[in-house]
């Protein structure tokens, strides 16, 4: 054990700095337990890093050299060193983590444990949890507000989006959304939040100061059913002007034009496709589609996909090193 | 969302956002009960054992369903305009559920759910007509409630035995096992089964090759008609259904038919409102509150229906903002939809107060698929490929 311990300070040590903007693509495998990197030319699979049960939601440190993954089946949050691609640690979390979001100033994480209805506050540094908030049944999209004070949770039983005092771990205000809300996209304003309801078929809308819904977009694509639409994922470009929206069952990406709140189109992806990540010049868009065992990579302006790359069982979440 | 929900959802905002405003002045809380009828003895829980005495299926009541369904409003206390409970009544039979309830009726419990075998129905439907109250069918299957019962008073959210057998002709018509071979059982509900997998067959397009009427036991005098070989002798089919409640001449069907084919209905392939394999639409947590709840238990159709139900009372009063009963009633019975964790949105047919819903075909370790199966469509809503459609059906509360 303590060899162990020596070697992982040692490892830690020795770890370069930075290890950003490879342009590698890092697919989470709910059912093989892995990641699977991705070359952003190529678009061949270059590694399969073996990671603790059940991984899902996965977040770069402000730095890109560690890449934390919640993974369910474990209760921990593994961290992985960018730059060796090697698990250097696990920070234990509540029962099935399924999301999570980074507040890196405070070194804290703030984990939905899906199975434990609650969000658990973990500090980084100390590998603990302090403080564990209980949520509405089955908690999922988590986001910090941009200085840090509110974090925003859905409970996807209770049709609920929780604003948290990250101070006092309190509960400050809830707002009753539509049927299962899933995650969330925040205005770059800092106005509103939009929120996935999965079997509402729709996002809906919250101001943020208000904390009330004042709008809501409805999808369609064309030839599916509305009972196949469940939007899940989302991301917005970093002007505000457009977001993209990813339907489940529907397989197929909605484009929004943020301002207007009109669906300016739709791309096809693979089924039940929920992950999705934008890259940083914007121009492509990562899907993961999660009874598809793949991921479709997207051309943003000719809104077409380029390829779709076989990943493994499951994929849950995609997230690229620039 | 339609326009009556988005009304409900604005105003519920507002008034969520008021109330944590003026907390210290606000009113004290309603309360609503929620009463849970089931009675003494109901054979329908009664073990089923081996011949030996060796227990093959524990049958529970559904209790701790609805007790999950209560924890889950329990999160929901600031957002909730009320507070829920629940109390268990049960009757010392059958006859007794309607005297029971209207006790707890009497005393200001609008919202019950009924465990309750099927010849209890038609006296408590007697009893309340025309009374301030919702009663939640959890369990029973029968047809006949929501045909010829037809009463205004009750939500079917158990799936009535024609949705679950539509689900399971839809998924054998989509395998292309069009020719069935049925063994038909001998209690009553054996022949409700089989008269429901019938009407399934022809309704969906496929063919039943022979009844054939089995008689459970080992008497070597008896061999053509309790063994499955002999039974299933002389004719090919696709797959053989089995209509068999009490499961001793079911279990031994499974491998023993003179052709190797698929074994569907009381085994093997089972048409289910629920199963504890189900693992999309955030269904493992809800299976896994569960079994924490009830102690290890598999959740089974009765008690998905318990928590369904009592989640559509704490839902109703969610979204309109408001424990009035006739509110709630008018949220549940009109625009209400509803998150069974079994994908598509669900509510109350306005013909007959059965609950759209999909149906599961477990086999035990897997839900094989989920019906309506893809290609099934219906010009308002897939759901309503599955039981009585408003045309078909016998029962009109709408009208």
């Amino acid at each position: 054990m303590r060899v162990f311990a020596v070697a992982f300070l040692v490892a830690l040590a020795c770890a370069p700095a930075r290890a950003n903007d490879t342009g590698l693509i890092f697919v989470s495998n709910e059912k093989t337990n892995n990641l699977i990197v991705i070359d952003p030319k190529t678009y061949k699979v270059v590694d399969d890093i073996k990671v603790p049960r059940r991984p899902r939601d996965m977040h770069f440190s402000a730095d890109h050299t560690r890449l934390y993954v919640a993974c369910g089946d474990d209760d921990v949050i593994a961290v992985l060193d960018v730059a060796t691609r090697k698990v250097i640690g696990k920070l234990k979390t509540g029962p099935s983590p399924e999301a999570f979001a980074i507040d890196e100033k405070r070194r804290r994480l703030y984990v939905s444990d899906e199975e434990g209805s609650s969000l658990a506050v973990v500090d980084m540094e100390r590998d603990s949890i302090v403080r564990e908030v209980p949520t509405g049944a089955e908690p999922e999209g988590v986001l910090v507000s941009e200085d840090g004070k509110i974090v925003y949770v859905t409970s996807e039983a209770g049709d609920l989006v929780h604003a948290i005092d990250a101070d006092s771990g309190k509960v400050v205000r809830d707002v009753v959304v539509g049927l299962r809300p899933r995650r969330f996209a925040a205005t770059p304003d800092g106005k509103d939040l939009w929120v996935t309801a999965e079997l509402s078929g729709e996002v809906d809308i919250v101001n943020r100061a208000r904390f009330v819904v004042t709008g809501s977009i409805a999808f369609l694509p064309p030839g599916m059913r509305k009972a196949d639409v469940t939007p899940v994922g989302l991301t917005m470009t970093a002007d505000g002007k457009t977001a993209y929206v990813t339907l489940g069952h529907a397989a197929h990406v909605a484009v929004v034009d943020v301002p207007t709140r009109k669906v300016l189109g739709y791309i096809l992806v693979g089924k039940r496709s929920w992950g999705i990540t934008l890259s940083r010049d914007e121009k492509t868009l990562y899907v993961a589609n999660g009874l598809g065992d793949d991921i479709t990579v997207i051309d943003t302006k000719s809104r077409k996909a380029k390829i779709s790359v076989p990943v493994g069982r499951v994929p849950y979440g995609v997230v690229v090193d620039e | 969302m339609s326009n009556i929900y988005r009304l409900a959802l604005a105003l519920l905002c507002v008034a969520s956002a008021v109330t944590i405003a003026s907390a210290q002045d606000a009113p004290p809380r309603a309360h609503v009960k929620i009463g849970f009828v089931d009675v003494e003895n109901d054979p329908r829980y009664d073990p089923i054992r081996a011949y030996e005495r060796i227990v093959l299926k524990t049958r529970a009541h559904p209790f701790a369903g609805a007790e999950v369904g209560l924890d889950e409003a329990a999160a929901l206390t600031r957002v909730l305009p009320a507070d829920f409970s629940l109390e268990r009544i049960t009757a010392k039979s059958a006859v007794d559920v309607a005297p029971a309830v209207l006790v707890a009726l009497d005393a200001g419990t609008h919202f019950f759910l009924i465990d309750a075998p099927a010849d209890a129905f038609t006296p408590l439907a007697a009893a309340i007509r025309g009374r301030d109250v919702l009663l939640f069918n959890v369990s029973e299957p029968d047809d006949a409630q929501r045909r010829a019962l037809c009463a205004r008073e009750f939500i079917h959210v158990y799936p009535s035995r024609a949705q679950l057998m539509d689900g399971l002709v839809q998924y054998a018509v989509s395998r292309k096992w069009r020719d069935l071979l049925v063994f038909a059982g001998p209690s009553t509900t054996d022949a409700a089964m089989t008269a429901a997998f019938t009407h399934s067959a022809q309704k969906f397009g496929a063919r039943i090759v022979a009844e054939a009427h089995f008689k459970s036991g080992t008497d070597p005098r008896e061999r053509e008609q309790n063994d499955p070989a002999l039974l299933s002798a002389g004719r090919d089919f696709d797959a053989a259904f089995v209509a068999d409640d009490a499961f001793d001449f079911a279990r031994t069907v499974p491998y023993r038919l003179a052709r190797p084919r698929p074994v569907i209905g009381s085994i093997d392939l089972e048409s289910v409102a629920w199963h504890w394999t189900w693992e999309r639409n955030g269904a493992p947590q809800v299976n896994s509150r569960f079994d924490r709840k009830s102690g290890g238990r598999h959740m089974e159709g009765p008690d998905w229906a318990a928590w369904v139900a009592v989640k559509m009372i704490v839902q109703s009063a969610l979204r309109i903002g408001s424990a009035d009963f006739a509110k709630q009633r008018g949220f549940i019975l009109g625009p209400g939809t509803f998150d069974g964790d079994k994908g598509l949105a669900m509510s109350v047919r306005a013909w007959d107060h059965q609950l759209r819903q999909a149906i599961l075909l477990a086999a035990p370790f897997e839900v094989v698929a989920d019906a309506p199966i893809e290609g099934f469509l219906h010009q308002t809503n897939e759901l309503d490929t599955l039981g009585d459609d408003a045309p078909e059906s016998a029962c009109h509360l709408d009208k």
